[in-house]
């Protein structure tokens, strides 16, 4: 793979380009799927690409192939070349500077390389199994499923930059399906790490089941203004959304509700966001990001109070800044973007039966959906549907369903009154954080 | 080796070597795709990204077991080393089915003529539609103050070769046009958004439609300056036309997908023949729709695409199905075996479901309406098929007061149960329209439409924070 990466950029620079960037991944990966005892699917694939990037005169061109024959590799020169012209002038799209060292992080584990189909199927059996004997009222487990990518990425600029790391990584999740007297409620939990024999297949499964099973019997709440527990994994969606208007990105094209806002209190006090991607235990995390660029930690919030943005290359130039590391890809397919790698939320952390006991009236929300449709960063609107436990006079009582939590995303920041004791990494966006207790929410049901 | 060196000797070779060690299904799916996206924002055109991928996947089903293996190159050795692997991961199960040797190639013919190929048309009379849609909507209102805007082409060409015997090609053109308007004043930002996406070539945008796409955007986001929050609890909604039908693919389409039905995680399993919306509700799938966002001549295993009537009078009638469940049920395949691309297998998903319609009118529905909530433009949802729950965000909203549409609402949210709100439907209008959307399910991001006209629920939750 280096060596087509080699000859890409090299033909590149000769047929003109003033400037160009290669990016190319290289993987491969396996997925079991496993229902009632027995595979349902199972998927092994290679995977590879390469996306070049050309700057002429301050514009620039993408191009991409799976195809590493010389041919296509040509087509791919001329296609960036061509999509240069058509672009409008921007005098930010530069490449890094070649000056940093890659951050010293390990992210592959040569454990990941022993797995075996056999070990594999067990995995996401055992989550099943676990899931099944952990209650009665479990109907089914209606996706078991083991996963694991070896991926070798690299990228190398006409500026110098050239480098390259492999990230492996495993995972399993179980979305269970509790049932008592007709009515049926999903629980979904999973298990991450870089090798298989750091995942825990037993408690991820019976986490999903418990999940579920809490909610059965539940009804609508009452309409009301209330405090919220977002448990880690719905603070890690609610944070999810919000680390988009965090970007330079999204400021600088109005369209960020932090604009103009480093050095005001945003968040409740002690509240503090960081985007760490050289986190040992991030899976997010990386020698460098999308750009070569090494990646590092960012402050974002600290004690509730904004302290910038994250950057790629581009929205730094504009700024007159370096890139923090942020410069996403999704893959070779896609320019750089500005992302965030793992976003940890810490603070004063009270423990969560303290947190709850404190609580007369609200809702311990254990579920979220319609995250992506009901989130609007640009507005700061946040209106979706949730399921969780009713808390009353300090305890967990019921559960609830079909209930809308709404606000606006700076107000619920500012209304964050606590932080439980139970932080834990969420997968879906890399998210260390505990659950966030916030007052003041809407509530609609009856 | 290309898509069009794939002799179908090698295929059936492949599909034998597949099936060696048992298993009573094999499959080939071979794909080319072209794309060229252009997207302008801060009035710019700033990423030109143009690109091909291309490969296969071979597939092998015993029972309700599925193997796959993928590649993006496609050599002869790529084919029988998939082949291998998903042959080897059933070694030791019971013995093979007989292979039916592959009939002549059958060319799909697509729902709609292409009348301009989109590769035909130079990279900057694309671009000039982006400039286009960023000064009408700056024009249209001084309060926009951020304009994107994009453009999708792509040109798919597929293969499919399996044991039944089937030897199918299609070659699929859809092209994309969006435009987002964000206005700010007085500290407040809202957005409005347009969209337009068809199985057709560049003959369906010109630099009029942009601009009136972008014009529509910036209204939106203007008009949503002045909303108030939107209120809480439950109330009668006034669903709008076009993007309405996302109620019914969140409500009631994703349970209606087989897979869910043979794995017991549908609220609609078991209740063919049920009422389970109200007696003015009849509902369909349609993949043939001439020229639609989500129609193309064949799924994507190879199946002719159809009309597949769901629900009639309010009850239910049949469900949607790719070839593995269909088989496995013993039903004919309607045609909804799709896949986001060759690194992914079919899963049952639909194509274009649509609400019919009915007599009423638009105006009638409001004015019947004393207070309620009219939710014009839908921002997208989700639902749990096994509990039936859903949500959508509604983009654009207007309280319903004494019969007539008066205040703008901003940040709602619906909730409810698939049978519930199908059930309290009680007016549907006449004013039926198509909007193209993307749809995400098992990780799989395929084109679909919603089609459907203006109708009441008679309640239902919103959540707002008024």
């Amino acid at each position: 793979m280096i060596d087509a990466v080699d000859r890409l950029l090299e033909r590149a620079l000769a047929r003109g380009a003033k400037a160009a960037e290669v990016y190319a991944e290289q993987s491969s990966t396996h997925r079991v799927k496993v229902f009632r005892g027995a595979v349902e699917e199972l998927t092994a694939a290679r995977r590879k690409g390469v996306g070049l990037r050309v700057f002429q005169d301050g514009s620039v061109g993408y191009a991409y192939t799976s195809d590493l024959s010389d041919a296509s590799l040509d087509d791919v020169v001329a296609t960036a070349l061509a999509n240069a012209r058509v672009a409008d002038h921007d005098p930010d799209s530069v490449l890094p500077a070649p000056r940093d060292k890659p951050a010293a992080v390990d992210v592959f584990d040569p454990g990941l390389e022993q797995a075996t189909d056999e070990q594999r199927i067990e995995l996401a059996l055992a989550v099943e199994a676990a899931a099944l004997a952990a209650d009665p009222r479990v109907k089914s487990v209606d996706e078991s499923v083991y996963a694991d990518g070896d991926a070798q990425v690299f990228v190398a600029n006409s500026g110098g930059v050239r480098g390259s790391f492999r990230e492996g990584h495993c995972y399993a999740y179980a979305y269970v399906l509790g049932e008592q007297d007709g009515q049926i409620e999903t629980g979904l939990s999973f298990t991450v790490a870089r090798k298989p024999a750091d995942l825990d297949p037993q408690a991820c499964g019976a986490e999903a089941a418990k999940r579920a099973v809490e909610l059965l019997g539940a009804t609508k709440s009452k309409t009301v203004k209330t405090t919220v527990v977002l448990d880690p994994f719905v603070s890690a969606s609610f944070f999810g959304v919000l680390s988009s208007a965090l970007t330079a990105e999204a400021v600088q094209k109005g369209r960020s509700l932090f604009a103009g806002r480093v050095g005001e209190q945003i968040a409740g006090p002690g509240v503090t966001l960081t985007d760490d991607g050289i986190h040992p235990d991030g899976m997010a995390s990386a020698p460098f990001d999308g750009e070569g660029v090494p990646c590092r930690r960012t402050p974002l919030i600290a004690d509730g109070v904004l302290q910038g943005f994250l950057y790629n290359v581009r929205s730094g130039h504009r700024d007159g800044r370096d890139s923090t590391g942020n410069g996403a890809r999704g893959s070779y397919q896609t320019m750089p973007g500005v992302g965030p790698t793992n976003l940890v939320l810490s603070g004063p952390q009270v423990p969560i039966a303290d947190l709850i006991g404190g609580i007369e009236y609200g809702v311990l929300v254990t579920n979220a959906i319609g995250i992506h449709s009901g989130a609007n960063p640009v507005s700061g609107e946040f209106s979706v549907g949730i399921s969780g436990l009713l808390i009353e006079a300090g305890r967990v009582t019921r559960p609830v369903h079909e209930v809308t939590m709404a606000g606006g995303i700076v107000s619920m920041l500012r209304s964050i009154v606590a932080l439980g004791d139970d932080a834990r990494w969420v997968p879906s966006g890399s998210i260390l954080t505990p659950s966030v207790a916030i007052e003041g929410v809407s509530i609609g049901g009856v | 080796m290309q898509l069009d060196d794939l002799s179908p000797d090698l295929l059936n070779a492949t599909i034998r070597r597949a099936l060696r060690h048992g298993g009573d299904f094999a499959e080939v799916f071979v794909e080319d795709r072209r794309s060229l996206g252009l997207s302008l924002e801060d009035r710019r055109v700033e990423r030109a990204v143009g690109g091909r991928e291309a490969g296969f996947g071979v597939r092998l089903t015993s029972g309700d077991r599925t193997y796959y293996s993928y590649s993006d190159d496609l050599a002869e050795a790529d084919l029988q080393g998939a082949a291998d692997a998903v042959s080897a991961a059933l070694r030791g199960a019971a013995g093979s089915v007989a292979v039916t040797n592959l009939g002549a190639l059958r060319p799909a013919r697509a729902t709609a003529a292409i009348a301009v190929r989109p590769d035909t048309v130079a990279t900057d009379v694309k671009a000039a539609l982006l400039r286009a849609a960023d000064d009408a909507a700056r024009a249209a209102d001084p309060a926009v103050t951020q304009v994107s805007a994009g453009y999708l082409e792509s040109r798919q060409r597929l293969l499919v070769a399996n044991s039944l015997g089937a030897l199918v090609a299609d070659d699929r053109t859809r092209l994309r046009f969006t435009v987002s308007a964000v206005a700010r004043r007085d500290g407040v930002i809202q957005t409005g958004y347009e969209s337009l996406g068809k199985s057709l070539g560049f003959e369906i945008v010109d630099e009029q439609i942009a601009q009136a796409m972008a014009r529509a955007a910036a209204h939106k986001a203007v008009t949503m300056l002045d909303s108030r929050p939107a209120p809480t609890g439950p109330m009668s909604v006034v669903m709008g036309n076009g993007f309405g039908g996302t109620l019914f693919h969140e409500a009631c389409g994703h349970g209606l997908e087989a897979d869910g039905i043979a794995k017991g995680s549908s609220i609609y399993e078991g209740k063919i023949g049920d009422v389970v919306a109200a007696a003015m509700v009849n509902a369909y799938d349609d993949g043939t729709i001439a020229g639609e966002w989500g129609s193309a001549a064949v799924d994507d295993e190879g199946a002719p695409t159809q009309k597949t009537v769901v629900i009639e009078d309010g009850r239910l009638r049949g469900f949607l199905y790719d070839g593995l469940r269909a088989r496995e049920q013993g039903v004919a395949q309607t045609g909804n075996g799709r896949r986001q691309s060759f690194r992914h297998v079919p899963i049952p998903r639909m194509t274009t479901t649509c609400i019919a319609p009915g007599d009423a009118t638009a105006d009638d529905i409001v004015a019947a309406t004393e207070r309620g909530f009219y939710a014009k433009t839908l921002a997208g949802g989700q639902v749990e098929p096994a509990s039936g729950n859903f949500v959508f965000g509604v983009a654009e909203g207007y309280l319903i007061e004494h019969g007539r549409i008066t205040a703008p609402l901003r940040g709602a949210t619906l909730v409810g149960n698939g049978i519930d709100v199908l059930k309290s439907i009680d007016m549907i209008a006449s004013d039926f329209e198509v909007k193209s959307g993307i749809c995400g399910k098992d990780g799989q991001s395929v084109p679909v439409g919603t089609g459907q006209a203006t109708l009441r629920i008679a309640t239902m939750t919103v959540g707002g924070t008024g």
